[in-house]
């Protein structure tokens, strides 16, 4: 009786589909995150001088509230799936910025000096020694970030995002207990899901290439 | 990137200078390298060996003066050009620890360009020479090696694209007493391979006199002396290389003294039973930087057999008995210059010193002690 009333939910509220709306606003919000999180680690490392100012900025932007950061974008960007994924990444910068950053600085002395020595040039430092023994810091700041999105991502059904926001509404504003349960268990399963997946690969690059 | 020299006919250190916060690491130094010898500075540690070898690539500016290769000042090359055209290995290693051993060899050569079959058969070749198996090193960790392989890894990868001059700080600085006379021994065979010319840092006075060509004596900031190992002996420039190279003062008083107080204590790690198979206790040498095995049977010496032996005939599928050799026995009461003349006869590197018919320890022959017997 009860699976019956869970499958009769899940399809009058359409749940796959919610799911899979939710997940690919997570994934896109995902891979731009550290696509841009791991430039501007690379770039706050490259100009050292203006790393204070950045992080500034960086730290300012992460205590807003999120709901409040997503409401705000609402007049520049409308409502939908693009201030939503706008607040992921602005979110979602400090955390993986600062794991790149701290990363690629965290290389010892005496590996950066072996390859000048042998005649790399900065390029192929950052290249072929920095990045690949940053990746497990990388990944660190990788799982931050996909806890922060898939709260923020949730949150984007209040303002029209789509994903599993809305049925947890739905059913607040409606009072349906039931509905809370299920799609509140859901988001909270797949955000632990997501979090041991980017766990393992961390794990796997700390063995491939850790150094700490 | 093009090679700025293919061969070296001179280096010059013209007066250089470097100064750290008002003290001279280095003292107008002067200094003629000539192409093909294997110049060693030597020194205390502060003296400026490091901080001079690292003004010839340049990973130190001098203060005043200037080093000159080929006659070409080396200001006006171009920095990462000048330092792919010269090897270099530092006492740390410094292997890349996200690269396995093949990919840490190959890495320079891949970055000029060449192409991956060519760069494999390159860190094959590499591996052979500093005896490391390719079969089994190439894909290894560098996690896993030990402090003597990491070394011999850091030398194929510092001589991979087989650059004509080769700068050395400390190499063999970090290993045992047993295993740094080891790869001494297989390096002078590798620099005679090679030809090239090598700027050899150190502040062990034998690893001078038994692979340079020539040793410069460094102190307080300054060159005190440079010359043929003999010269320095017979004829000191000072009290500095007087003492210096006289630091095996102990050696004059060699009639007192009994091979107990030269030998090198045994341990366990160096014996090895006679059935063992050959490819098993190299690879058991390897791992335990053990230069010499001594092959045992019914406990009684059946022999010894030297690594680089064991290396070769590793595929034969033969045990540690069959190839063991009888080595030079010595008793600990024996007095050391019979050892030593009857090892110099034998042309042996080593002998076996042996008590009640226990082996006890090992004698190794040293080139300083050779020529003052």
């Amino acid at each position: 009786m009860m699976d019956h009333g869970l499958l009769l939910l899940w399809q009058d509220y359409n749940l796959t589909a919610r799911t899979l709306e939710h997940l690919a606003i997570f994934s896109v919000a995902l891979l731009l995150s550290i696509a841009i999180g791991f430039a501007v680690g690379v770039l706050i490392f490259r100009k050292k001088k203006y790393s204070g100012i950045f992080f500034a900025i960086l730290n300012t932007v992460e205590t807003f509230p999120d709901i409040a950061l997503l409401v705000i974008l609402i007049p520049f960007l409308g409502v939908g799936a693009v201030p939503t994924v706008t607040a992921c990444v602005l979110y979602s910068i400090l955390p993986i910025a600062r794991n790149t950053c701290t990363g690629l600085s965290g290389v010892s002395e005496t590996h950066i000096r072996a390859a000048r020595s042998i005649g790399l040039t900065d390029r192929e430092v950052l290249l072929h020694i920095r990045i690949p023994l940053a990746l497990p810091m990388l990944a660190g700041g990788v799982r931050i970030a996909v806890v922060f999105i898939m709260g923020i991502v949730t949150l984007g059904g209040l303002v029209g995002a789509g994903g599993l926001g809305v049925p947890l509404m739905t059913g607040i504003f409606n009072n349906i207990p039931a509905l809370i349960l299920v799609s509140g268990t859901w988001v909270g399963l797949l955000a632990v899901l997501f979090d041991g997946i980017v766990a393992s690969i961390e794990k796997s690059l700390n063995q491939r290439y850790g150094i700490w | 990137m093009a090679r700025l020299f293919e061969n070296i006919d001179s280096i010059e250190l013209n007066g250089i200078s470097k100064l750290y916060s008002e003290h001279y690491a280095v003292e107008n130094l002067d200094l003629r390298i000539e192409g093909g010898e294997l110049l060693v500075l030597i020194g205390a540690s502060g003296s400026g060996k490091t901080t001079t070898l690292r003004m010839i690539n340049r990973l130190v500016e001098p203060d005043r003066g200037t080093v000159i290769i080929n006659g070409t000042d080396t200001r006006e090359f171009d920095v990462v050009a000048l330092r792919r055209s010269i090897g270099y290995v530092i006492q740390e290693v410094g292997l890349f620890p996200h690269m396995n051993v093949g990919e840490n060899i190959g890495l320079l050569p891949g970055l000029e360009g060449w192409e991956s079959g060519k760069v494999k058969k390159r860190v094959s070749e590499l591996l052979e020479l500093v005896d490391l198996p390719p079969e089994t090193y190439a894909s290894r960790s560098t996690k896993e090696l030990s402090g003597g392989q990491q070394q011999r890894v850091g030398l194929a990868r510092a001589i991979a694209t087989d650059p004509p001059l080769l700068l050395m700080d400390e190499p063999f600085g970090a290993l045992d007493p047993i295993l740094r006379r080891q790869l001494q021994d297989e390096f002078a065979e590798i620099k005679r391979l090679l030809g090239r010319t090598i700027v050899f840092v150190t502040h062990d006075i034998d690893e001078a006199f038994k692979l340079g060509d020539r040793v410069g004596v460094m102190h307080d900031a300054r060159l005190v002396q440079v010359g043929r190992p003999e010269e320095l002996i017979l004829d000191p420039a000072s009290d500095v290389v007087a003492s210096m190279v006289d630091a095996d003062r102990k050696f004059r008083h060699l009639e007192a003294l009994s091979v107990r107080d030269l030998m090198l204590p045994l341990l366990s790690k160096y014996l090895f039973p006679g059935a063992t198979e050959v490819a098993q206790a190299f690879a058991e040498m390897m791992d335990w930087d053990v230069g010499v095995a001594i092959v045992t049977e019914n406990d009684q010496v059946a022999g010894t057999v030297r690594r680089r032996d064991a290396y070769r005939r590793r595929l034969e599928g033969l045990t540690m008995a069959a190839i063991a050799r009888e080595p030079l026995i010595f008793e600990p009461g024996d007095p050391v210059t019979t050892a030593l003349t009857e090892l110099k006869r034998a042309g042996a590197s080593f002998a076996l010193v042996t008590e009640r018919d226990q082996p006890v320890g090992l004698l190794l022959s040293d080139e300083v002690l050779m020529r003052l017997v």
